[in-house]
């Protein structure tokens, strides 16, 4: 089966530091990764093709240097990767995202059985790219997957949904966001390891090669736009208590009291 | 282009009605946010043998409520509710059209904003107007919550946001209250290709945690299994519900259905007691809506405690048996 992995190049954003006078996110020295949730799409798409035999496309759209996470995506055991990189897209909300992707792979070949997606990054955490893309390219989608079965022409998966476990039968080809629950060990058979190690080259496209004009994608095709970017105001100017166990624990109990999570002693003498 | 489109909409997301209140909270902003643009709030409700639901909305603040009544609707499907409601929404025009942000909404909502290649903001904590522009402003958490983006959609209609639960707070019931009920004619056109199969109710342990009234969350601090056992009984005392963060999950102190943070499930307790836990981002990002957060642990330069209200420096083991002893006493 042919499958194909999205993935995005995010800042490790745990690490990530404030620049606290210009309210902006200090990217130097932070290290670059692929978001962690696209890492578990990435598992269940070896998963699959150890079962099924196949081939299996990483894909991304960014700067230049989103070509690191696509070569590590390689060594993870991908078959092949695609750049989606122009200045142009530059800018662009998920609309305008997912219209590029969709796009690239509308024009595989061989064309895709199944699409993987993370459920959403760790820096715009939306969540958004995966449903958009299944809607521009007319594919059936189950969000949230934690497992996948294969049937002829067909998937049956499970995924948990507000608080409901569901059992869904899905016509391929489709697309699937993989739950961050489904995480599993993978193994890295001796195939996996020459795919490594073998010389790959990444394919670019930029706008042309993908037939799209300048205003249907970056700034210009999106619908969003942020017109600020602040820190949460810090709600709490909590005091730091330094003391013995006993002083602490008083502390405790006359906030837990004050807030009336329990009765103060004396009350109902 | 953009006074062609009047009305603010709210998708009816009524399944697991009594725990999920999100579309009660959102008919009240959405009210409040009518007022402001002077226009009238119109729920919509689509599913089968769900005008019990109407009455509740009705009750609840809605102007006008939409429904679409059919057994074909019987189940939350994405790709057949996103035709339906493109339709809906083509016909009718609103300039703002709001969710919650569940599980569904989060796969729904990005399909229809497609459909109708308009903006869509995720999970917001905060939404107002312009009145002059007819703009949404809407406020969301980027980079785990570190930072709120504001975002607004200028050219396109209608502007749309998924909205985090437990955000607003929902109007009183008012049983005397009365509201407009249109039945738009419609073509149903279920999508073959996806089938339900089955559908089971999970633990219900997910939802008992982010309603619980007070959370006590352990981290690696707490130092092991045992001591890990005195949050339990403390929850228990203070009639709440126990969290963890990823360090305790993998030294299996407890389930991961506890986990609490960017990866794991967002709280917004009345009081949070958060004990050995160090403030990581991917871990506060899950705690941040909480009313009162009291932190324990032994490092006074601990992140944790810049983001909380009470903070104490101890041995997580020691203030914990002693506070449990002095607990007791008051049972």
């Amino acid at each position: 089966m042919n499958i194909v992995v999205c993935i995005k190049q995010v800042p490790d954003v745990p690490n990530i530091r404030m620049d606290k006078e210009r309210m902006t996110i200090i990217r130097d020295g932070v290290e670059s990764i692929i978001n962690p949730n696209d890492c578990v799409a990435l598992d269940a798409a070896l998963d699959l093709r150890g079962r099924e035999g196949g081939g299996i496309t990483v894909i991304s759209m960014g700067p230049p240097q989103s070509e690191e996470a696509l070569r590590e995506a390689l060594a993870y055991g991908a078959d092949r990767a695609i750049l989606l990189t122009d200045p142009v897209f530059a800018g662009a909300d998920t609309l305008a995202t997912s219209h590029v992707l969709a796009r690239a792979i509308g024009m595989l070949d061989p064309i895709p059985d199944l699409i993987l997606c993370g459920t959403q990054t760790i820096d715009s955490d939306t969540g958004h790219v995966g449903p958009q893309v299944a809607e521009e390219l007319n594919l059936p989608m189950v969000s949230n997957v934690i497992e996948i079965h294969l049937e002829d022409g067909y998937l049956t998966v499970k995924r948990v949904h507000d608080g409901f476990l569901d059992t869904i039968r899905i016509k391929r080809p489709a697309l699937l966001t993989i739950s961050r629950e489904m995480h599993k060990p993978r193994h890295l058979s001796l195939a996996d390891l020459e795919s490594a190690f073998s010389n790959q080259g990444i394919l670019r496209m930029g706008h042309r090669e993908l037939g799209l004009s300048p205003d249907e994608v970056g700034f210009s095709g999106s619908a969003t736009w942020v017109q600020k970017l602040h820190r949460p105001p810090p709600k709490r100017k909590g005091e730091v208590l330094t003391g013995t166990p006993q002083f602490l624990v008083e502390e405790i109990i006359r906030r837990l009291e004050f807030l009336s999570i329990i009765d103060e002693e004396g009350d109902n003498e | 282009m953009n006074r062609q489109y009047e009305g603010i909409w709210i998708f009816g997301d009524y399944r697991n009605y009594f725990q999920n209140r999100v579309t009660l909270q959102l008919l009240a902003k959405g009210k409040e946010l009518a007022g402001k643009l002077e226009t009238q709030v119109t729920v919509l409700l689509l599913g089968y043998q769900v005008h019990q639901y109407a009455m509740e909305y009705t009750a609840h603040g809605a102007h006008v409520v939409m429904v679409v009544d059919h057994p074909a609707l019987k189940d939350y499907q994405a790709e057949t509710y996103t035709l339906l409601v493109a339709d809906l929404v083509d016909r009718y025009r609103p300039e703002i059209f709001l969710a919650g942000a569940t599980s569904f909404g989060r796969e729904f909502f990005p399909r229809l904003a497609k459909r109708l290649k308009t903006g869509l903001s995720a999970d917001c904590v905060a939404l107002d107007v312009d009145p002059e522009k007819r703009l949404l402003i809407q406020t969301t958490p980027a980079f785990g919550g570190a930072l709120l983006a504001e975002v607004v959609t200028p050219n396109h209609r209608p502007q749309m946001a998924t909205v985090h639960p437990g955000i607003f707070q929902e109007l009183l019931h008012n049983a005397s209250a009365i509201v407009r009920v249109l039945y738009p004619e419609v073509e149903i056109l279920p999508d073959e290709r996806v089938q339900l199969l089955r559908s089971r109710r999970e633990q219900s342990r997910d939802v008992k945690l982010e309603n619980a009234p007070v959370v006590v969350v352990g981290g690696r601090g707490v130092g092991t299994k045992d001591h890990f056992q005195m949050l339990f009984e403390l929850a228990e005392i203070l009639g709440g519900e126990v969290g963890a963060t990823r360090p305790a999950i993998r030294a299996e102190w407890a389930e991961e259905e506890r986990l609490i943070g960017q990866t794991g499930k967002s709280v917004k307790p009345k009081l949070l007691i958060t004990v050995g836990t160090s403030g990581a981002l991917q871990y506060t990002t899950g705690i941040r809506g909480a009313e009162t957060i009291i932190a324990i642990n032994r490092d006074p330069h601990a992140p944790i405690f810049q983001m909380a209200d009470l903070g104490l420096v101890g041995e997580a083991r020691t203030v914990l048996e002693l506070l449990l002893r002095e607990l007791r006493k008051r049972v």
